[in-house]
């Protein structure tokens, strides 16, 4: 579990930051007494919980987080065809029976079942893993999420799922109908005609 | 806190131009001053400023759903009617921010006293997100400052975890990005969010805000080849944007809008008063109210301040021993609040302003700006800072 220690004080700014687009080239600095090698570069400390409540609770990582890496981790769990088979390599006592759950989590919940064993999972790791790739440093998908707090108050806003709202959509109908009706070329210039103390919006 | 000086790196000027950062010099003035540095202990950084910005931007986001559930708190606050839905529905539906800065007086003694919020179109985000970390980085490197210096600033890397999670909930990954015409310092703030955007795996290409076109017919506003822009950062502020030609429509097009229209809320000075009221004698509040209509000149200890006003203009201050200092500017035409006066700290001739980064819901950083002047504007230096 404690693989992804680097072995650095903690400290309060960012060990590593490339720029993409802006100057000459891509620009890499990594801080000093960082390893050089460019593959993998950890920015948060990843943390561990034992269950996806307990990460929710936390309250660091999203909901949709704490499921995803949690799913994520039950697909790498190791299997075994017996008790033994798992107990000669993790030690005796450590292995289960997978959950239903776990079951259906590890194999994408298409089919399987169970029959299998596996180490009992002691916690599952939540991070903010960065790789490099050539067009610079990118999220992997899965733990990405350590900025924005659950809050009750509100959806979980997906715009590329989520459908417009039914008011949306038929004042929507009305306007292509009176679009229709009354065809015109695009206007623009509807933004940006007003003037700032100093030619500027930036605060 | 202390303000110590430093040596410049040699090369400081050639790797700014290398690094895109085209603005350190504003007409022939200095902008970026790396002649000194602002120097924090740990315990000041991560107990005055870090917790203290969570915390009041937890306070903030319960605000926002007060006011999102209160049409006089709309009234208040001077929103047109018209935007209400979009700001509501954006905020109920958990459309995520991206960012911004709170800006502090702070001293390194005491509880640092919240200025303002600068919650919709914050910038020295360039200079504090990145060409602050090189300047220590290679400080240190070059032996100007200790090795064991340390620097609160996750900035980018902040960023890029919230633009991540962003392009993951944008349809075709795409998130347009815009800033006005003419403009050298927010195209390059423009810019480093877009380099942090791709770096983020996203599709981001740029349109002028005077660019941005409606397509009788289309659901959302159109780019210059008239494809839709279903996603758009805007670096212009959401009082502006509503009262122009084009603003009525926001609510009709499905175009998602970067910062939300929710921020339109924390974009507000009236927020100020708000939080007073909410929060009466929080520490790091200063005590503050809506300007009445028949009210007479300013009262020595006091600040007054335009609902809408960026960088310092026709903000009017006097001090408590009735010394007065303003800042000229356009923003006339919305309504006042007063705010208590509290000194920033001066070192030497420099009075020192602590903006502190907001990205998603994380404290992740601060930035320096300094000014002979009481009232911090666009001219303002920005001075990096380490932890020692």
């Amino acid at each position: 579990m404690n693989q992804h220690d680097n072995h650095l004080p903690s400290r309060k700014r960012s060990a590593r930051l490339s720029l993409a687009l802006m100057g000459a080239g891509a620009f890499t600095l990594t801080g000093c007494g960082q390893p050089e090698e460019v593959t993998d570069v950890r920015f948060d400390s990843p943390r561990s919980y034992q269950s996806v409540e307990e990460c929710v609770e936390a309250n660091v990582y999203t909901q949709s987080a704490c499921e995803e890496s949690y799913e994520a981790s039950i697909k790498e769990v190791p299997r075994f065809d017996s008790l033994e088979a798992c107990e000669a390599e993790h030690g005796e006592g450590a292995c289960v029976a997978p959950t239903e759950e776990q079951a259906q989590a590890a194999t994408g919940g298409g089919g399987g079942g169970g029959g299998w064993f596996m180490p009992a999972l002691m916690g599952y790791m939540v991070g903010n893993m960065m790789s490099r790739t050539s067009r610079g440093a990118t999220s992997q998908g899965l733990y990405q999420e350590p900025v924005y707090r659950n809050r009750q108050n509100q959806g979980n806003w997906n715009a590329a799922t989520n459908q417009a709202s039914q008011r949306v959509n038929q004042r929507q109908q009305t306007m292509r109908t009176s679009a229709m009706q009354n065809r015109q070329a695009t206007q623009r210039s509807g933004f940006g005609s007003r003037s700032s103390a100093r030619g500027g919006w930036g605060s | 806190m202390l303000r110590v000086e430093i040596k410049e790196r040699a090369q400081w000027k050639a790797l700014a131009q290398e690094l895109g950062f085209h603005f350190h010099t504003i007409d022939g003035e200095p902008y970026w001053k790396e002649s000194a540095y602002y120097q924090f202990t740990l315990e000041q950084v991560e107990r005055d400023i870090e917790a203290p910005t969570e915390e009041l931007h937890e306070m903030c986001m319960a605000l926002v759903d007060k006011v999102c559930h209160s049409n006089a708190l709309m009234q208040r606050l001077s929103i047109p009617e018209f935007m209400w839905d979009a700001i509501f529905d954006s905020w109920r539906a958990g459309q995520p921010h991206l960012y911004g800065r709170m800006d502090f007086a702070y001293s390194g003694d005491g509880p640092a006293k919240l200025l303002e919020l600068n919650y919709d179109t914050p910038t020295s985000l360039y200079e504090a997100g990145i060409f602050q970390w090189v300047w220590l980085e290679q400080a240190i490197e070059q032996g100007l400052i200790p090795r064991h210096a340390d620097q609160f600033n996750s900035i980018q890397e902040k960023l890029l975890g919230a633009l991540a999670h962003i392009g993951q909930r944008l349809s075709d990954n795409t998130l347009h990005f815009s800033c006005i015409k003419d403009n050298v310092e927010e195209r390059a703030t423009v810019h480093y969010l877009q380099d942090i955007a791709v770096q983020a795996g996203l599709e981001a290409p740029f349109i002028h805000t005077e660019d941005i076109g409606v397509q009788p017919g289309c659901d959302y506003f159109v780019d210059l080849s008239e494809a839709p822009i279903k996603a758009l950062f805007k670096l212009y502020p959401w009082e502006e944007l509503a009262q122009e030609e084009f603003g009525k429509l926001i609510p009709e097009l499905s175009t998602h809008w970067f910062e939300p229209p929710w921020k339109a809320v924390l974009s507000n000075k009236g927020i100020l008063p708000l939080l007073w009221e909410e929060y009466p004698d929080h520490p790091n509040l200063l005590p503050a109210y809506f300007e009445k209509p028949d009210e007479k000149a300013l009262t020595p200890g006091w600040v007054r301040k335009p609902f809408f006003s960026r960088e310092g203009s026709n903000v009017q201050l006097k001090t408590n021993d009735g010394d007065f200092e303003d800042v000229a500017g356009p923003y006339v035409d919305s309504p006042w609040i007063r705010q208590a006066y509290h000194p920033m700290p001066r070192f030497g001739q420099f009075h020192a302003l602590v903006g502190s980064w907001v990205v998603g819901d994380r404290a992740c950083g601060m930035g320096i700006r300094e000014d002979v002047g009481r009232i911090t504007k666009d001219s303002s230096c920005f001075v990096p800072h380490a932890i020692i």
